[in-house]
């Protein structure tokens, strides 16, 4: 019996309380995509309206508030930033998990490999307001805990400005997100790992005589493909809209050499009140979401026409 | 026959469905009046359209409406307040109680309904309050900087103007009136302030001075004697102290150095966007000062916000900070004396010793939903029984002149309140109450604090000046009146 048959007699077999439940079912849904969507519509049109200060105006402007975005130096900075946690936030991190991961798989003593995880999960738990504030701490270039183990071991040369560099300060926020993903991605790669087709591979792959090394990259990485583009995907829609650890550690400072485009879509609406700068520059943060999820959604619909 | 398994409250909502259509079709069979009596507690201006007459032949259906306007039946006002304010951390909560407490007294049967939101200058208040007005459910009054902030709120219509109030209480008479014009806006007065915050102080560790010899500097040249003086005598030591992560604090330490440099003419026409910055001269030499006192400043400044910046001088690694008044409750707080373990002079006093301020205010928000209750609490706003006890806590200055300033217990402020009495003239409008827009502000403090972390001159020279332009400061900042 093939899909059409089977559809068709499901049809035919259709009652009323069928028909109800499922308008019932889908109700909630249909809510949630037009508030979304007609949510994303009207900031859309925000963004080519007239709105600066409290109060709205929608008269429509066109790309006023976008060419006054592209020439505002601060609008470049933020997209440099935004790709640099883009790129440094998403590959270290895959690729140390991915070590990790294969590690507490083959090389688990008995009883060790759950606290291990735990611990490595551990900083996912907690809010980036939490740990960006600790880290903002340990970061502090005269008190803290950085420098003074570094100053106490007589490396005074290691000793750095940290986050008060406007040079490498993004580079150092970027650390504090990879340490707080890093559990996170240990555990999405070690759940695609345990495969059964996968574990059948990597037996036979002992059996012929693999090293461990060639095992992780001739056999497991090509075969959890899914796995690793979910977490990429993940990791670089969560760079992209990164908001918390800016906010808490630097506040975009020094200067404006830290802010990224979540940043300053907050200054812009906000403090600034210039409601439709912030919504374009919300549109903009839209559309590279949209360029990133291109390569997962594509995967994702082969997978389901295979 | 095929039973169709249709549950019961299908069943009821299909009838239901059918009867809505029924009598949605319904039609009148035969020309005839209809005249039905509308009976409804009416609780807003509403307008009722009736249809009074319908009448349907064969051809023509012609349908006679009416329209009713109902005025509501007035009703008792709720004894409410609902007001918005930022004051919620150390010594701005005990402000807060005290100025609530100081009106429950006057009025005890009014309810106060606070939305007391964290954050220190309002950054997160906005964001609430912004979403309430939006909305159109305004709070009675909220808590306001004089100045660009107040017009902001003014231009979106949220504020009724305040001249029969002010009328009444004589209250244009009892402030100085730069305060007066920092709450004007095209003549009308839109809201109370209670206090005034001044911004230009430099404060200093008063042992450390008198164990160098050294008397607190009131002039850029002096400033620099000084840090040097320090730098030498106690080499660990960041003689001035800087915190410029909320951005604001680089503007500040900016501030002092242009001033003195242009004068208070220059300062306010630069901030009403009437000077030239790529090509002006004072405004480089400004720059330039700023930059060679950089070497003296808190290196690490952009981690730190206004209040750890004044810790610095409490832990021994500045031993000066130029700060607002609000300064003085964090040293107290810190255990520090004024005049014993600090001493505050007004930084500059050349050419002459300006003060740059801006209050603190509560307007009459418009539609607010408790209209008599609000003009009650800005009477009380009003009173120098409400502002004795917030101010001394809070750290401004009493915004009414009539107050005898021996009511502070600090000799800081008694004296910059004398000072204010007898030349109130003296007062310009500073970067928190701002004379430019908000837009404007924002992005220049940014501007600021990013020379002072990588001092470039001719870059924010063309930077400042491109904000000017962009923001259309000229336009949006021509209803600052000086003096």
């Amino acid at each position: 019996m093939n899909h059409l048959e089977r559809w068709q007699r499901k049809w035919r077999r259709l009652t009323w309380g069928d028909v109800i439940s499922t308008i019932i079912f889908l109700l909630p849904l249909l809510i949630f995509l037009v508030i979304l969507y007609g949510m994303l519509a009207w900031t859309f049109y925000v963004s080519m309206a007239d709105w600066r200060g409290t109060a709205p105006n929608y008269t429509f402007v066109g790309l006023k508030w976008y060419k006054l975005m592209f020439s505002l130096d601060r609008f470049w900075v933020d997209v440099r930033n935004n790709l640099k946690w883009m790129i440094l936030g998403v590959l270290p991190t895959t690729f140390v998990a991915l070590l990790l991961a294969y590690l507490l798989e083959i090389a688990s003593l008995p009883g060790t490999e759950s606290y291990i995880r735990t611990l490595i999960l551990y900083p996912v738990a907690m809010s980036f307001v939490v740990t960006g504030t600790i880290w903002s701490w340990m970061y502090q270039p005269d008190k803290g805990v950085f420098n003074t183990i570094l100053r106490a071991l007589g490396l005074d040369f290691l000793t750095g400005r940290f986050t008060t560099d406007p040079a490498t300060a993004t580079y150092w926020l970027i650390l504090i997100f990879v340490w707080q993903y890093l559990g996170f991605a240990v555990i999405i790669l070690q759940s695609s790992f345990r495969t059964a087709e996968l574990q059948e591979m990597i037996e036979a792959a002992t059996v012929d005589g693999a090293g461990r090394l060639r095992i992780l990259f001739s056999v497991i990485v090509p075969n959890i493909r899914g796995g690793m583009l979910i977490l990429i995907s993940l990791l670089l829609i969560s760079a992209l809209k990164v908001f918390d650890i800016v906010y808490v550690v630097t506040f975009g400072g020094p200067g404006y050499s830290t802010d990224v485009l979540a940043f300053f879509m907050f200054i812009a609406t906000f403090q600034q009140h210039l409601v439709a700068l912030g919504a374009g520059l919300g549109v903009i943060i839209f559309l590279l979401a949209f360029v990133v999820v291109i390569p997962y959604t594509i995967y994702a619909f082969r997978k389901w026409f295979e | 026959m095929k039973a169709y398994r249709v549950s019961r409250w299908a069943t009821v909502l299909g009838l239901l469905l059918v009867l809505a259509l029924l009598v949605g079709a319904c039609a009148q069979p035969t020309p005839q009046v209809v005249t039905k009596e509308v009976e409804k507690v009416v609780k807003e201006t509403v307008v009722v359209t009736q249809v009074v007459e319908k009448v349907v032949t064969k051809e023509v259906e012609k349908v006679v409406t009416k329209e009713v306007v109902v005025t509501p039946t007035p009703k008792p006002e709720e004894k409410k307040l609902e007001i918005f304010h930022w004051w919620t951390a150390g010594g701005e909560r005990e402000a807060a109680d005290a100025m609530f407490k100081v009106f429950k007294e006057k009025y005890p049967d009014v309810e106060i309904v606070e939305n007391p939101v964290a954050g220190g200058g309002g950054v997160s208040h906005r964001v609430v309050l912004q979403a309430r007005l939006s909305a159109g459910l305004p709070p009675d009054t909220w808590q306001t900087l004089g100045g660009a902030e107040l017009k902001s709120y003014v231009d979106g219509g949220y504020l009724e103007p305040l001249d029969d109030l002010y009328a009444e209480l004589k209250y244009k008479d009892v402030i100085p009136q730069p305060l007066y014009n920092a709450v004007t806006i095209e003549g009308h007065p839109y809201s109370v302030p209670l206090n005034m915050h001044i911004q230009n102080i430099l404060y200093y560790n008063k042992k450390l001075f008198d164990e160098l010899g050294l008397t607190p500097p009131t002039t850029y040249d002096e400033l620099m004697s000084v840090v040097k003086a320090i730098k030498e005598a106690k080499p660990d030591m960041a003689p001035l102290g800087l915190g410029t992560k909320e951005k604001w604090e680089a503007a500040f330490l900016f501030d002092s150095i242009l001033l003195e440099e242009g004068g208070p003419e220059y300062y306010v026409k630069l901030y009403k966007g009437e000077i030239d910055v790529k090509n002006d001269p004072t405004y480089k030499k400004a720059l330039e000062k700023l930059q060679a006192l950089l070497p003296y400043v808190y290196p690490y400044h952009s981690n730190l916000t206004w209040d750890e910046s004044c810790g610095l001088l409490v832990s021994g690694d500045s031993a000066m900070v130029i700060m607002g008044t609000w300064a003085i409750g964090y040293f107290k707080s810190r255990g520090w004396t004024p005049g014993e373990d600090f001493g505050a002079v007004t930084f500059p006093q050349k050419p002459e010793r300006i003060l740059l301020f801006h209050p603190d205010t509560y307007g009459k928000a418009k539609n607010a939903p408790h209209p008599q209750t609000v003009m009650l609490w800005l009477k009380t706003v009003a009173s120098p029984e409400l502002q004795i006890p917030t101010d001394v806590i809070q750290g401004g200055l009493f915004a009414r002149l009539d107050i005898d300033p021996k009511e502070f217990p600090d000799p800081i402020r008694q004296e910059l309140q004398t000072y204010v009495r007898d030349n109130p003239q003296k007062l310009i409008l500073d970067q928190h109450g701002s004379i430019a827009p908000f837009s404007f502000t924002q992005a220049y403090w940014d501007a600021v604090a990013a020379f002072i972390a990588d001092p470039n001159v001719d870059s924010t020279l063309s930077t400042v000046s491109d904000l000017f332009q962009i923001y259309d400061v000229k336009k949006e900042a021509a209803w600052y009146k000086w003096p």
